[in-house]
């Protein structure tokens, strides 16, 4: 408990410095955001909507008042308006660009990891035959490529060529948002092909991964001792060897959660999914600073979370980290 | 303590490790008997096959090594011999293995109660999991660990706790024989006495046999009846424990008891034994010791010599000197 007390308490500085950063960098580089908006007016405002711009954006006041104004709204999920999409408010975006996002990349986090972990211990078991043989030398070449490839490959032969998945969207239009099954159905049918690209180019890491743990684990005294015990195989390969190898595993997952958003984004744009990648990029375009600001917090917020997460479970697995 | 009853017949064992362009002999056609109810001991320089021949034994042997020859007798069946469903019959219903390090011997993250149930519940199924529940809580009593403690996890134990455990799966299905690799070398000193104090008391009241390697020849001469002495995969010298200490035959016997401390009397200098022993790929023509034996002979070099019975001294040993 203390343990995950001190992981708190350290993911909230890291968030509370990150906050940090967030609010100097954009105010380091040239070109101050409502500046462009106003100039887009050519002069048609007075002072006072000047300043009210100004404001809603939180270029007023010395920069000491700009950071407590800015953290407040960060603590209030207020990011402000969009400038692109103006004047829409950039957390619904944002909160909706991350839905779709999480859909894509939870599937196929879930997918790459119990998939690629499952084929590791596998090929692990039986090392050097005919599995780890074929599969492992495929999984390492897989791990190789780079999530816009294979999305572009996807796309082009199955939504393009044949047609067979839409050419974008994540779900039909004219259907609304519910928890029913067509929607649903719907909904995996359009993330079939970004799923499936992301999907290709990670669960090979959890093979090896895996695979690489449960091979130096099978010459644990541990692990002799359990096969001289007599228990059954699949005893020893679960309980005694994946049970440990998975350790390592659920703190990598963690680590790559980043890698993964970075991934999404690219597959969104191939697949032109309304994720956070999406409106990423038109917000790079755009220079939408409130928007890419916040994304930033939020990829920030999520790597935490997802730090945080793989404590808790490692406290969970592992007994070891449970005392005090 | 033990009779004459033989458990254990070691006949010409030979095992091989196989590397990619040459094979290593580490354990060279040895024979020796272990007898119901005794402790057993192997001695020998670092590298001489000491946990090679405690593997073989238990059928535990695994790439790149391989048992190449002889037979290994249980009250006369070859062991070598078993097949899948012999062999699981063989390990810990008939000899059980307690390692050298405790905290590795354990997997970390389940409860060591499971891990003492697991081996009772493959092997009797019929007691169910309560009754192996209760096995379980009775070993921890039989080796003086409070049964309270049966859900905790390796890490929560000390060191020599969780050799104990060891000792107390390793006793669970009441074998015939258990093989100790050096199970107290990773155990401070008062701990290690504890462990095998207890081990004796355990031995007495349930008759079990020990094959006991250790690098500390004194608590091996204290602890075991008959002592066989290796050097280079080849058993020199095997003995009753005190004539290992009071009239050793073979020169290499002499040699390691000189390498140690007394264990009565006054410190005396510590002699190690010059040399090294000799690489497996590449081994001196007759006796394997004569490189560094001070009283080798011709003979020794051409002739490699054979281990003869001395009756009177009720020992064994493979030496020219002696003839
Ligand atoms: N897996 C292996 N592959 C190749 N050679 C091995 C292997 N294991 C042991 N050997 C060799 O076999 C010989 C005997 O090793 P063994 O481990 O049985 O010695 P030991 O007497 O138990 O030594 P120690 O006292 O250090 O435990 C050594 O020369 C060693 O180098
Ligand atoms: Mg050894």
């Amino acid at each position: 408990m203390i343990y995950i007390l001190r992981r708190v308490a350290f993911y909230l500085a890291a968030f509370f410095v990150a906050v940090t950063l967030n609010f100097f960098i954009p105010r380091i580089m040239p070109g101050d955001p409502s500046a462009r908006i106003i100039a887009s007016f050519q002069g048609r405002l007075n002072d006072a909507q000047v300043e009210a711009i100004r404001a809603s954006y939180g270029t007023t006041g010395s920069l000491w008042e700009q950071y407590i104004g800015y953290v407040g709204q960060v603590l209030r999920m207020d990011f402000g308006i969009s400038t692109v999409q103006f004047p829409e408010p950039t957390s619904s975006l944002l909160f909706y660009g991350a839905t779709w996002t999480l859909v894509l990349v939870g599937i196929a986090i879930t997918l790459a990891f119990l998939i690629g972990t499952m084929m590791g211990i596998h090929a692990a078991w039986n090392r050097g035959g005919f599995f780890d043989s074929v599969f492992t030398p495929i999984n390492v070449m897989l791990n190789a490529f780079t999530p816009a490839v294979v999305a572009l490959l996807l796309f082009y032969a199955f939504s393009l060529q044949l047609q067979w998945f839409p050419l974008g969207r994540a779900h039909s239009t004219g259907l609304v948002p519910s928890w029913d099954p067509q929607f649903i159905g719907n909904v995996l049918y359009h993330a079939t092909l970004p799923v499936l690209s992301i999907l290709i180019v990670s669960f090979g890491g959890w093979h090896l991964g895996m695979r690489n743990v449960m091979i130096n684990l099978l010459n644990e005294d541990f692990v002799i001792l359990a096969r001289a015990k007599g228990l059954s195989d699949r005893r020893i390969r679960y309980r005694y060897v994946a049970r440990n190898a998975i350790l390592p595993q659920i703190t990598s997952l963690a680590l790559s959660v980043g890698f993964l958003l970075g991934g999404a984004l690219v597959t969104e744009q191939v697949f032109n999914y309304p994720g956070l990648g999406k409106f990423t990029v038109t917000a790079i375009e755009s220079r939408d600073y409130s928007f890419i600001q916040a994304q930033l917090l939020l990829l920030t917020m999520s790597a935490l979370v997802a730090n945080l997460l793989s404590d808790i479970a490692n406290v969970i697995l592992d007994p070891r980290l449970r005392k005090g | 303590m033990y009779s004459d009853r033989v458990l254990m017949q070691v006949r010409n064992l030979t095992v091989d490790y196989v590397g990619d362009h040459s094979v290593a002999r580490a354990v060279n056609g040895i024979d020796f008997d272990i007898r119901e109810g005794e402790a057993f001991g192997l001695a020998g320089e670092s590298g001489c096959g000491k946990s090679t021949v405690a593997f073989a034994l238990a059928r535990l042997t695994r790439l790149p090594g391989l048992v190449s020859g002889g037979e290994v007798r249980l009250n006369g069946e070859d062991v070598l011999k078993f097949d899948k469903a012999r062999l699981k019959a063989y390990r810990w219903n008939e000899v059980s293995f307690v390692f050298q390090s405790a905290m590795n011997a354990l997997n970390p993250v389940i409860p060591v109660s499971e891990q003492i149930m697991d081996v009772i519940e493959t092997h009797q199924p019929d007691l169910g999991a309560e009754g192996a529940r209760k096995r379980a809580s009775e070993l921890f009593d039989l080796v003086g660990i409070p049964s309270r403690r049966l859900d905790d996890y390796p890490h929560q134990f000390s060191g020599g706790m969780r050799q104990r455990i060891c000792i107390a799966i390793a006793l669970a299905l009441q074998p015939r024989l258990i093989i100790m690799d050096e199970p107290t070398t990773a155990l401070d000193v008062v701990v290690q006495r504890d462990i095998i104090e207890q081990i004796v008391e355990l031995k007495g009241r349930l008759g079990f046999s020990v094959l006991f390697i250790t690098h500390d020849l004194g608590l091996m001469i204290e602890f075991c009846d008959r002592i066989g002495v290796m050097y280079s995969g080849e058993l020199v010298e095997v003995a009753p424990a005190e004539a290992i200490l009071t009239n050793p035959r073979h020169p290499y016997t002499r040699a390691l008891g000189n390498s140690f401390p007394p264990l009565i009397g006054p410190r005396l200098r510590m002699e190690g034994i010059p040399g090294t022993p000799p690489d497996l790929r590449s081994l001196p023509e007759g006796c394997r010791f004569a490189p560094r034996c001070p009283h080798a002979m011709d003979v020794c070099r051409s002739v490699a010599p054979e281990l003869r019975a001395y009756p009177e001294l009720r020992s064994e040993a493979a030496c020219h000197l002696l003839n």
